[in-house]
């Protein structure tokens, strides 16, 4: 049994691990001919095993009259492929033990299978058949069109907060209309999608170049780079995508906004700042900074809000909130909280009550014992995170993707452990400042006059 | 290599979980070590048969607020220094409650083994449910009660449990505001004495954890103490025949009808428990499933559709579960009676029961990847009242089931001549759909 985590002491059994554990997940890169990134991280201990795919396209790479095109392109790829007709890519997985979905953000979108570890090689070939040969027609199309728009309804359009966080907290946070529009898109650019739409987006972005394959967990190597090899090996290279132009211009004034919630009980309100470039060491700082405010239940947020002041229900933060947290945030992008509060409160004193909170660690800084503490609870945190192989898989490609970089899953760690209390109030200072800050207050709108004679 | 075809693949792979070591102490603790080293980390489950079936009817959602507020101050330690003990020592600790237990939750960096342990007793045993607390738990747990009433699917899990259960206790399994307001600090101590005791109590702990005696030494220095006490009678398994009752939730501006069609079924122990489980699996169970197939691929009326076989310790329940749009409420009903009534009406293919088969085969050992995982599973088998080789028969019963027993218990429990139909949605838009299925009881949301 190998150990994915390895420090000094871990094989000597019966004595515990030291402080310095650090993290060593084994990583074997290798690009195709054709431009395709394939990451092996074999680890044996649980006979199971996870591929991962993660293409280079996603919701802000839209174009206008196109929302949520990333995500309505999704769910066509579980619409068969030339090999493997509709219906076959759900069955061949679960009838082999394994389960199996796909998800559409920002900046990427990623599709994984979990099986049982001799299963490797349908995963691929399943993998490999919709990269090369997706079925495209309209009657798949306006089928998922339906389940898309069911999608809107229930996850949406039925929930409160939902609609102020995924359609107007987009539109309030940015100025790009790529970075601003909504990621499930409207009902009307949904129906005005075409099945040509479809077959471009899948010839620009669903190409090997654009691709990152991860394959983690329970498999032979060098079975599995002959497997890679035979199914992906041959499949045509395309043009290199432009990136879209996700410019921002930078902002210069506060803004507030009240968003009346029909289907809201509670008022909740977001707070976000512009936050900073991705792997920069203000971002490894806002990562402290965040962990300081809200990880755990020891942090400043529950200890001062939630207990103290008694002003805060429920809350949540992230570099990328709501669409992305840290590990694949993206600038431009927000270092964004989301707080349930309580309605004794209005919205402006809960953005007070933060911003004292961050004015006490800019102020005062943080205490060793603290810091020490939020080191700690990342370190755990981690490790917790990295048990299983489909988690593994996803931060690969996610960092190679995103940074070129896979093997920050070993070394973030430590970028991370190094920032200094120093670091963070600059940090603090620098990012969360009221004059760029953007509110957006949820609050429960009265329900619409009821007209007696639609009753039963 | 011929790409046009699936390539064939082994056999599923033979999956044995790891030893579990099982001891009982003298004041009647369960204790569990499972021995875990591929990550410095230790796991720790405290399970108690301590509910919300256990709730006073006056007091629902008193075993919750006992769970939540265990890590909330203690004797020896308050509400903060908990927190930032546990988070110094690289983990979490927290109390949760469902209908049939309460479990305590821990986890740490594997060095601080002794922490944990330390930790999780004290909360446990010492839990002392300060005032301030208590009235902080009652404000946040109203405000959260009604953000969740403003969820369409909550609405729709009460009404089904109460049609189903009643008056049984698992028919409210949540607070009411006024439930909420005679919580007090003596209902919580009360709960905890009666119920939080060694003799009703599993500890599950899992890891890299110290060598078996160390740890049993460790678990007596701080469990041994803590003393056995009669356990009071768990409130009577008694049910309601089932019978059709139709519900519609008004919930006014709802742009979808959110259902549940079902009744109740078997529990885990019950000889028709692993044939249900399988045609369920085929019915709705997954993405591969009849109900998904049907409802959402080929006609588009849903994003969510699926069947659930839940069982509880006492009861268990079947449920088709969709949300569809407000227009299409009459189709998507009749074609999934149509679905529940072909289940029982012919038997299934071999390639759907190997499909499913295999399916809860494979998501069964995937499950147990985390420590986490593992530890659910092993407190769970043990809370349930099962025996410890459920988890390693359980594949095997999957595969023994037959196409004549699917036939079997989907007659009994699946067919809907019985099934209970509740939907919550706005019923100016689909009252009239529904009232062709049967005599329709409307009530608002509250």
């Amino acid at each position: 049994m190998k150990p994915l985590i390895f420090c000094l002491l871990v094989l000597c059994a019966g004595v515990l691990i030291s402080e310095a554990a650090s993290l060593n997940i084994p990583i074997e890169k290798h690009t195709l001919k054709n431009g395709m990134r394939v990451i092996f991280s074999r680890d044996t201990s649980v006979p199971v095993v996870s591929v991962y795919l993660i293409y280079g396209v996603g919701a802000r790479n839209e174009e206008k009259g196109r929302t949520g095109f990333a995500h309505l392109f999704e769910h066509m790829m579980f619409q068969g492929s030339k090999n493997a007709p509709k219906g076959m890519h759900f069955k061949l997985v679960e009838s082999n033990g394994g389960s199996l979905n796909g998800s559409t953000h920002p900046d990427y979108t990623d599709y994984f299978e979990v099986l049982p570890s001799n299963k490797l090689a349908l995963g691929l070939w399943l993998e490999a058949d919709r990269m090369r040969a997706l079925a495209i027609n309209q009657e798949n199309l306006d089928n998922q069109k339906e389940a898309v728009k069911q999608e809107r309804r229930l996850s949406f359009d039925n929930q409160p907060y939902a609609t102020a966080i995924v359609d107007r907290w987009p539109e309030l946070a940015f100025n790009n209309w790529q970075n601003a529009h909504s990621i499930i898109g409207s009902f009307e650019d949904l129906n005005a999608a075409t099945v040509e739409d479809v077959a471009r987006f899948f010839k620009t972005y669903y190409a090997p170049n654009n691709a990152v394959l991860v394959i983690s967990g329970d498999f032979d190597t060098a079975e599995a780079k002959k497997l890679v090899e035979t199914y992906f090996g041959d499949i045509p290279a395309q043009q290199q995508p432009k990136a879209p132009d996700l410019t921002e211009p930078p902002r210069t004034q506060p803004k507030y906004e009240v968003y009346r919630d029909p289907l809201a009980r509670v008022p909740a309100v977001i707070i976000g700042y512009p936050g900073p470039v991705r792997r920069s060491a203000d971002y490894n700082a806002l990562v402290m900074l965040d962990l300081l405010l809200t990880g755990g239940d020891s942090s400043r947020f529950q200890q001062n809000l939630v207990k103290g002041k008694k002003s805060v229900i429920q809350y949540e933060a992230n570099l990328g909130w709501p669409f992305a947290s840290a590990s694949d945030y993206k600038d431009p992008g927000l270092y964004a909280m989301y707080l349930l509060y309580n309605p004794a409160f209005t919205g402006e004193q809960i953005v007070a009550q933060v911003e004292e909170e961050i004015a006490k660690i800019i102020n005062e800084g943080v205490d060793a014992k603290e810091l020490e503490r939020a080191r700690t609870f990342l370190r755990a945190t981690r490790f917790q995170q990295l048990q299983s192989s489909h988690a593994r898989a996803a931060l690969l490609g996610r960092y190679e993707l995103l940074d070129g970089k896979p093997e920050l899953i070993n070394t973030e760690l430590n970028d991370f452990l190094a920032v200094t209390a120093d670091q963070i109030r600059a940090a603090a200072k620098k990012y969360c400042d009221p004059g760029k800050r953007i509110v957006l207050d949820i609050v429960p709108a009265p329900p619409a006059p009821e007209k007696p004679e639609d009753k039963t | 290599m011929d790409l046009t075809k699936p390539p064939k693949t082994p056999d599923l792979p033979v999956y044995k979980l790891p030893p579990v070591y099982e001891t009982t102490l003298p004041n009647g603790l369960t204790v569990l070590l499972v021995e875990d080293r591929r990550f410095p980390l230790v796991t720790a489950r405290l399970g108690f048969q301590a509910g919300s079936k256990y709730d006073p009817k006056e007091l629902a959602g008193l075993s919750e607020s006992t769970a939540a507020l265990l890590t909330e101050g203690t004797t020896n330690r308050t509400s903060r220094q908990i927190a930032e003990e546990v988070a110094s020592i690289g983990g979490a600790l927290r109390g949760d409650s469902s209908a049939d237990s309460l479990v305590v939750a821990g986890n740490a960096l594997a060095e601080n083994f002794a922490k944990l342990l330390n930790l999780l007793a004290d909360v446990a045993r010492n839990a002392n449910f300060p005032e301030e607390e208590v009235e902080l738990r009652k404000q946040n747990r109203k405000q959260e009660l009604l953000a969740q009433r403003s969820e369409a699917s909550f609405l729709a899990d009460e009404k089904f449990a109460e049609i189903l259960f009643s008056p049984h206790p698992y028919a409210r399994q949540d607070p009411t505001p006024e439930s909420i307001d005679r919580l007090n600090r003596e209902a919580l101590v009360s709960f905890r004495d009666r119920y939080l005791i060694p003799n009703n109590a599993v500890l599950v702990l899992l890891g890299a954890i110290p060598p078996r005696k160390q740890a049993l030494e460790m678990i007596q220095t701080e469990f041994g103490s803590w003393q056995r006490k009669e356990l009071p009678a768990a409130p009577p398994a008694s049910f309601p025949e089932p019978q059709r009752t139709i519900v519609l939730v008004d919930r006014p501006g709802s742009v979808q009808a959110d259902l549940r069609i079902g009744r109740l079924a078997v529990t885990r122990s019950h000889p028709d428990y692993f044939p249900l489980l399988v045609g369920n699996t085929i019915l709705g169970g997954g993405a591969s499933s009849r109900i998904f197939m049907n409802i959402r691929e080929k006609k588009g009326f849903a994003y969510d559709a699926r069947s659930t076989a839940l069982p509880l310790k006492d009861a268990g329940t079947f449920a088709a579960i969709t949300q569809v749009r407000n227009e299409v409420l009459t189709p998507a009903l009749e074609a999934i009676f149509d679905e529940l009534k072909q289940i029982a009406a012919a038997p299934v293919s071999a390639d759907e029961l190997t499909t499913a088969q295999n399916y809860l085969s494979g998501v069964f050992v995937i499950r147990l990847e985390t420590q986490d995982g593992l530890a659910g599973q092993l407190a769970g088998t043990k809370l349930m009242g099962l025996p410890l080789d459920y988890l390693e028969k359980y594949t095997a019963r999957v595969r023994a089931v037959t196409p004549a027993q699917i036939s079997a218990v989907a007659a009994k429990y699946i067919h809907p001549d019985k099934a209970s139909i509740v939907v919550v949605g706005d019923a100016s838009q689909i009252a009239k759909q529904l009232e062709r299925f049967g005599k329709v009881t409307i009530e608002q949301a509250k």
